[in-house]
């Protein structure tokens, strides 16, 4: 049918994860952790792995080239980034519209999610602001 | 005369119906709006037990005995994937549907299968039994997801032989997070395309 979407599928996809963990103490890496337990990590044969752990030193850079690396990715399906860490690399996440792989925000332990930064329901509240500001002038 | 009217009629039916779609598609955006809200703040509670059951294991354990250098860099495939599969919306569009596969590595089948040949019966029998089944759902017919429980204990295993209680509870809490995330991303494909639908249907109005 044309003008419509190939989806591709995938029997065996990844789930890859940017998550933030910022700390003075121990142990700052708490949300990859408890993903990895639940057994998601993948370590390829160029011993990539499908997470980012962000920390102090780790640069914007980076983040984006990850951030990049993940959403062009095959075999990777959903891409994890704490909000936090979204809201560094904002105009690159909000200008993203693929399918696949879905971008998630999730919280973080320091950063509760807040839903007026989440990239989608921020579109969302601009189109009904706009629409409400054009019948205003109608 | 009598045509006119008819006409009339046709078209008021015909404005009718295309305002019962344009509600409709304004509906199901706003159940899914909905949804996604209400998942997330699941999700927010069910990773805040996850962390606090991880900082009770390193309390319990240690701080040597979870940190970083302990991540395994070792060449794996990931024991917990997607399935991805296309789910028609309508005649035009499609989206992706996402199905979580937990402790399903790729080469498990075949690992049992070498198992097999290599043990003698009684481990054989031992093996098996180790492989237990957890029914999903029977009522909206979810297939069943076999669950590895040596594949469990082999991601624990990362942080020693014998852990602590609170880190297999984390483990689960974050296991039903990735349930979470994994529905949460069912529905936020399906915002999105309603949401598309409803700019489109806004859009014609204005023009």
């Amino acid at each position: 049918m044309a003008g419509r979407a190939q989806i591709p599928t995938k029997s065996s996809a990844l789930i890859a994860m940017i998550a933030d963990e910022f700390g003075v103490v121990l142990l700052c890496w708490d949300t990859v952790t408890g993903f990895l337990l639940a057994g998601v990590g993948n370590v390829d044969l160029r011993r990539k792995t499908n997470y980012l752990i962000v920390d102090s030193k780790t640069t914007v850079k980076a983040i984006e080239d990850a951030f990049k690396e993940f959403t062009t990715k095959e075999d990777i399906a959903i891409v994890l980034i704490s909000q936090y860490v979204a809201n560094m690399i904002r105009f690159l996440v909000d200008s993203y519209n693929k399918p696949i792989p879905a971008i998630l925000e999730i919280p973080s332990k320091d950063h509760p999610y807040d839903p007026a930064h989440d990239s989608v329901l921020s579109r969302v509240k601009n189109l009904f602001s706009a629409e409400s500001v054009a019948s205003g002038r109608r | 005369m009598m045509e006119d009217q008819e006409e009339k009629g046709n078209a008021e039916n015909g404005i009718g119906r295309q305002k019962q779609v344009k509600d409709e598609y304004l509906l199901q955006f706003l159940d899914s709006l909905d949804g996604y809200l209400t998942l997330l703040d699941s999700l927010s509670s069910t990773l805040s037990q996850g962390w606090l059951e991880l900082a009770s294991a390193r309390h319990a354990m240690g701080a040597s005995r979870i940190n970083g250098a302990l991540l395994d860099l070792k060449v794996h495939a990931a024991a917990t994937s997607l399935k991805v599969s296309e789910q028609d919306v309508d005649s035009m569009e499609s989206q992706p549907c996402f199905t979580l596969c937990k402790w399903a590595s790729s080469d498990n089948g075949e690992r049992s299968s070498g198992e097999e040949k290599s043990l003698s019966p009684q481990l054989r029998h031992r093996n098996n039994s180790q492989l237990s089944e957890e029914k999903v759902s029977t009522r909206t017919g979810t297939p069943l997801i076999l669950v590895d429980q040596q594949q469990r204990q082999k991601s624990l295993s990362v942080f020693g032989v014998l852990v602590s209680p609170k880190l297999r509870s984390a483990q689960l809490s974050f296991e039903r997070a990735l349930e979470t995330l994994v529905e949460i991303a069912n529905l936020h494909t399906t915002m999105l395309s309603m949401f598309e639908q409803v700019h489109k249907e806004l859009e014609n109005t204005n023009g």
